[in-house]
């Protein structure tokens, strides 16, 4: 017979094998689909994410070419221009956006446009397929939203996300006003945006004949051309041409990375399951492949079955496994996107699926199954034809595999500390996270063969002492799985702990940051007759100002950002100072900035352009940088407002760049009535509750949506735990079920059913206690490492270290639960099975 | 006469679903159109047309164009075709419920294209209509001011009683796109033409649908097209077509075939049939004028229209040859396409191009095909 021929007979055997013992290749398969679920279910939501920033247009319409807005951020511009721009015959589309409150005073987005115009911008990026396709913008009722009804149109995952479908109610309070909703097919790519006709969105959004900006389409150069040509004014205003989402890209990068990361551990875990799976069917089958071998199967037709056996798995699992990551993805999705609106301010798009992330997610699989398992079907393949049950020689090797790990542990570790002051770059301390989570499961087996050695001299003779001696048995089979485990439950604890002090962070920064009593942001134009009217009947009040206009700080590399004007006293109270630390070098710091001889930088800024107090930065209203004023830094202050990079200037100096002398925003101190102030103005000057806010709700709903650009990474987090868990589980159930002919002997030898079970849940308890144990400081290096290395250099953000007790009493817990239901459920098997047929097993 | 159709073939045939801007499907479309909706202004015959008044829109009714056609020749001798038309489509006889000056029941749709023996270019504009100085697209005047976005009908005041045109004509024409892009003047001292009984234009056989039409088929034409990317001076002649009413088709008429011809004699012919379903007997109409004011209507019975050849442009096949007998009027015309392929293929399909006569008497004009 062929060499395929013998390799097809004992593909054959193990499939009755399998037949037999399911559990062995089900355990196998859970791991791969585990981890291709992970992996691939976390690779579409970003890549749809990304695709999104490329593509994403204009809400019911194409992707701008070029952008006109305020020159001030926030500002608006009067809707004339638009009107003249549309003279000259150029393609555009105008926009007002604005954030409305509903009825439970929870904050939406909405993006007001003409339909009309955004459906004749469509032309310009038409398909010649397009004809045949039906058109989802055929849904919308043109008559009624043309009318000015009060409607808001959506996606349908939109809708279905805000409950319209369950519950067939349409109406949705937004800024007073009871709109209704109506759902476009997901093709439309309104995304997550909510749409009103112009007409509704300025009444809505308090601005009236104002524009948030004008979006322009076709060919970038002839726009250009056709604005100079129609002599139209555009000093007073900002022409952005669009960047197919590379600023978002640029902008999002860590986030994503910081995701993918995830995945990848999550990835790892789901591996570990894997190849704990492997090892254990491997071993169960020692006596079959010896057999198969005797029987005149050769080395190279066994390998080489086996080697097919494990291509035909992971094929098996990663198909499964990418089905299983189009629905995790579906579920992510919704969360990212939230995370990427609220704190990035990009639109995602409905995604669409690519078999070639199913094609990576098993070549990467099998890649990592085939270097996993490769020298150990080869240390199979090629032992002695008489070898038998030599159980000591085995218990030696992995003895020694076990110190040899924890020295290549012990090496990884002292590297990453080394490598800890050196690192720079956010890729660059990620790249020492991994290094870290390969040293953490690595350490584990050594450890726990110590403790569990020190825990036996500790214990009386007896059962009990038996009972951990024979523990340490346990660590070989149990031993991925372990690893496993404490990688997850590090991952754990170290982004629960990151959470838990960003929260506390941003808590203190924010009673800090916010001094005044009702911040107003009524439109430019609005302020002046605001302030009169209060200064005319509140005389009590006192009144913070604050400026904003897109600007670019250059300093080596040119960056967009946001360029902040504040009042004197808003500059000295409400600034939290990173640097300088002394009261005295913020007091300096402040007198310079007040007299506008000097700017502060928030935290991000400065990290990106690697800048300290002291250095000199370039300010320049253009993006090629060709006028610029230069100044030193005063200070750097704490900013867990965004990621994009801030810098704050006085009045002054507000004037001496020539920027638009309107405010964006009032802020009132002194305020005796909140409530009572807020209502007068809201009737006074038509705000709407967008434009209004007081200090406690703007607290909330800040510590609202930060804390949400971490849930998505605790979910993923949890994720893993749960694979984890579920790792434990199929490694206790097969290693307990291994067990039963030595336990059946116990109960042969006299020894009770009820202690055998005591005994067992003790050993396993104290393997899993020693392992969260060690999880312990492994996971707070793994926390520190993520809040002072990676979330610094990602976000920009300083965040004080907070431990949680109860967070890692949670996840100590649920190892627990796993592991005790794991070790109980194959006793409930076995004590429902004679004692002969256990002792059985022995021989089997 | 006849553009209104092209309205209500939207409606009837959902056209817009099909392709660009603004689509919809048949059931906003009818939304749209043909949302039962008894209160616009009706169509009743003896109301006299007043002048220049009418020249300006009627918004009680549903719809509304201001249509020119021209056949003109290049300074090197090509001859070529030009049209431009704007229609104004009322979505709903009740004014918005919104203050909004956005807030609409209008729309403006404006249709441009050029026609030689070899190429045929067409462009297309859409605007809703804003309650707003600047406006991107409206009516206004006198003299009148017609405009979506760059592309505008702008008439000169003359401040001359004589001037039958007086508010419309003379006027300018510019129209430009990346498309097609003309700069055209207007002139006339010939009289208005009101079709049908006085301006009143019966459009089935039991007369229970009708318009409001006049025309102007003698305008001088001078100007400037961008032929193969180059300006072209251009001359000859365009005729103009003003309708309005609120109610166009029956149920049962399929489409029509509409001819605008200026004979050498210096009349002018216009003769339209509305085709029925099956073989149904058309509704035909005509009329034969004279740019001394005098005019011929010709009867249905003594209006003879044969195609004589099909061409098919897309999945389309369109009668693009005739034979016209008008036994009355002498009249034994063979009809021919200078472009068989001038298909407007925008929001609605529907055929229009410039058209060589001969026979009897040669001429030049437009011949336009719907609900094909």
């Amino acid at each position: 017979m062929s060499s395929f021929g013998l390799s097809w007979c004992a593909l054959k055997v193990y499939l009755a094998h399998y037949r037999q013992a399911p559990l062995q290749a089900g355990a196998i398969l859970l791991g791969i689909i585990l981890a291709v679920t992970l992996l691939v279910g976390v690779k579409a939501t970003n890549d749809n994410a990304i695709h999104s920033y490329q593509d994403a247009g204009e809400a019911l319409g194409a992707q701008a070419s070029l952008f006109i807005s305020s020159k001030s951020r926030r500002g608006s511009i009067d809707q004339q221009l638009y009107f003249d721009i549309k003279a000259a015959g150029i393609a555009a589309m105008p926009v007002v956006s604005g954030t409305l409150d509903d009825s439970d005073g929870k904050p939406w987005h909405v993006t007001g446009s003409d339909v009309i115009a955004a459906m004749s911008a469509l032309t310009h990026h038409t398909d010649p397929h397009a004809a045949a396709k039906v058109n989802p913008l055929a849904q919308l009722p043109l008559v009624r939203l043309l009318a000015g009804e009060p409607l808001i149109v959506m996606s349908q995952s939109q809708f279905d996300a805000m409950g319209f479908s369950a519950t067939g109610q349409h109406q949705l309070l937004l800024g007073g006003m009871a709109l209704t909703a109506i759902p476009l097919p997901d093709s439309a790519n309104l995304g997550h945006r909510l749409f009103l006709d112009i007409s509704v969105a300025q009444q809505l959004l308090g601005q009236p004949q104002q524009l948030s900006y004008i979006a322009l389409f076709g060919d970038i150069e002839t726009l250009k051309q056709q604005l100079r040509a129609s002599h139209i004014d555009l000093k007073q205003v900002l022409l952005t041409p669009q960047d197919q989402g590379k600023a978002l890209t640029d902008l999002t990068a860590s986030f994503h990375l910081n995701l993918n990361a995830m995945a990848m551990l999550a990835f790892l875990v789901g591996l570990f399951i894997a190849y704990n799976g492997v090892r254990y069917s491997l071993m169960k089958r020692q006596r079959l492949l010896i057999q198969l071998m005797q029987q005149g199967i050769s080395r190279r037709a066994l390998f080489s079955s086996l080697l097919a056996e494990l291509v035909l798995l992971v094929f098996i699992g990663s198909a499964i496994g990418f089905v299983l990551a189009l629905q995790l993805s579906q579920w992510l999705q919704p969360m990212v996107a939230m995370t990427l609106e609220q704190l990035y301010g990009a639109t995602l798009l409905p995604g669409q699926w690519r078999w070639q992330w199913w094609a990576q997610g098993a070549g990467l699989t099998l890649v990592a199954a085939l270097l996993a398992c490769v020298p150990l079907y080869r240390s199979l393949s090629h032992g002695s034809l008489a070898q038998g049950g030599k159980r000591y020689l085995q218990a030696l090797a992995h003895h020694l595999t076990h110190q040899r790990l924890f020295i290549i542990g012990i090496v990884l570790l002292l590297l990453t500390a080394l490598g800890y002051p050196f690192s720079q770059q956010h890729r660059q301390s990620l790249a020492l996270l991994g290094l870290l989570t390969i040293a953490i499961p690595l350490l584990l087996p050594q450890l726990l063969q110590w403790g569990l050695a020190l825990l036996t001299k500790l214990t009386r003779p007896g059962l009990w002492r038996y009972a951990i001696a024979e523990s340490r048995e346990l660590i070989a089979p149990l031993g991925l799985a372990m690893m496993a485990l404490l990688l997850a439950l590090c991952a754990n604890i170290a982004m629960n702990t990151l959470v838990g002090s960003f929260d506390q962070t941003l808590r203190s920064w924010l009673s800090t940051r916010l001094h005044a009593d009702l911040y107003l942001h009524p439109g430019s134009d609005n302020i002046a007759p605001i302030e009169r009217y209060l200064r005319q009947h509140h005389p009590e009040l006192v009144y913070f100002y604050q400026w904003q206009a897109p600007y670019f700080a250059a300093a080596g590399q040119i960056q967009p950002i946001n360029l902040i004007g504040r009042d004197d006293v808003s500059i000295s109270e409400t600034t939290v100072f990173k640097q300088p630390a002394t009261v005295a070098g913020q007091q300096a710091a402040v007198a310079q900035t007040i007299a506008g001889n000097a700017v502060f930088i928030s935290e991000p800024l400065a990290l990106k352009l690697k800048l300290q107090p002291g250095d000199s930065i370039a300010l320049c209203g253009d993006s090629q940088c060709q006028q610029a004023t230069r100044l030193p830094i005063a200070a750097i202050y704490f900013d867990y407002g965004n990621p994009k990079g801030e810098m704050v200037v006085s009045p002054p100096l507000w004037q001496r760049l020539s920027l638009p002398a309107e405010p964006i925003g009032l802020a009132l101190g002194h305020v005796k009535a909140i409530d009572t102030l807020t209502r007068e103005l809201e009737q006074q000057f038509a705000l709407n509750p967008a434009q209004i806010y007081s200090q406690q709700r703007i607290r909330s709903q800040a510590i609202a949506m930060f804390n949400k650009t971490f849930s998505i990474t605790l979910v993923l987090n949890t994720l893993t735990l749960l694979v984890a868990a579920i790792g434990l589980f199929s490694a206790v159930l097969m290693m307990t079920q291994s067990r039963q002919a030595p336990l059946a002997m116990l109960r042969a030898l006299g020894v009770e059913q009820t202690r055998i079970w005591r005994m067992l849940l003790v050993q396993i308890i104290i393997v899993v206690l020693l392992t969260c144990l060690l999880a312990l400081p492994l996971g707070a290096i793994l926390g520190y490492l993520l809040i002072n290395k990676v979330t610094l250099q990602a976000f920009g953000w300083t965040i004080a270290m907070l431990w949680d007790w109860w967070a890692y009493g949670r996840v100590v817990l649920l190892s627990l639960l796993c592991a005790i239901v794991a070790v109980l459920l194959p006793l409930y098997w076995q004590s429902r099975r004679s004692l002969v047929s256990s002792l059985q097993q022995e021989v089997m | 006469m006849r553009r209104w159709q092209l309205t209500f073939a939207m409606l009837a045939l959902g056209l817009l679903s099909a392709c660009k801007p603004p689509p919809a499907n048949d059931a906003s479309m009818g939304e749209l159109m043909g949302r039962a909706d008894d209160n616009f202004a009706k169509v009743t015959p003896n109301q006299a047309l007043k002048f220049p008044q009418d020249h300006l829109a009627h918004p009680k009714f549903r719809q509304e164009w201001w249509y020119l056609t021209a056949n003109l020749t290049t300074d090197s001798g090509e001859a070529l075709g030009l049209q431009w038309t704007q229609f104004r489509i009322a979505l709903n006889s009740q004014a918005p419920n919104n203050h909004s000056a956005w807030a609409s029941n209008q729309l403006w749709m404006t249709h441009a294209a050029i026609t030689t023996a070899s190429s045929h270019q067409t462009a297309e504009r859409w605007s809703r209509d804003i309650q707003l100085a600047g406006a991107p697209a409206g009516v206004s005047g006198l003299p009148l001011n017609v405009w979506n976005e760059n592309w505008r009908w702008q008439a000169s005041a003359t401040h001359d009683a004589s001037n039958p045109n007086d508010g419309l004509l003379p006027a300018t024409l510019n129209v430009s796109d990346n498309e097609v892009s003309y700069r055209l003047s207007l002139t006339s001292r010939a009289p208005l033409v009101l079709q049908g009984d006085n301006g009143y234009s019966v459009k089935s056989a039991d007369s229970k649908v009708a318009s409001y039409y006049y025309s102007q088929p003698f305008i001088q034409v001078r100007g400037q097209v961008k032929l193969h990317g180059q300006w072209q001076k251009v001359s000859g002649q365009a005729w103009l077509d003003r309708e309005w009413s609120s109610e166009f088709l029956t149920r049962q008429q399929q489409g029509w075939d509409w001819f605008a011809i200026r004979l050498d004699d210096g009349s002018a012919l216009m003769l339209f049939q509305l085709r029925g379903a099956g073989a149904s007997t058309p509704f035909f109409s005509g009329k034969r004028s004279w740019p001394n004011g005098r005019q011929n209507a010709i009867a249905a019975k003594d209006i003879q229209l044969q195609a004589t050849q099909y061409h098919s442009v897309g999945a389309k096949r369109y009668p693009v040859a005739w034979q016209i007998n008008l036994p009355t009027e002498q009249l034994q015309l063979e009809v021919t396409a200078l472009n068989a392929n001038a298909r407007m293929p925008l929001s609605v399909n529907y055929w229009e191009g410039p058209i060589n006569v001969t026979g009897s008497q040669n001429g030049t004009g437009y011949l336009e095909l719907t609900g094909y």
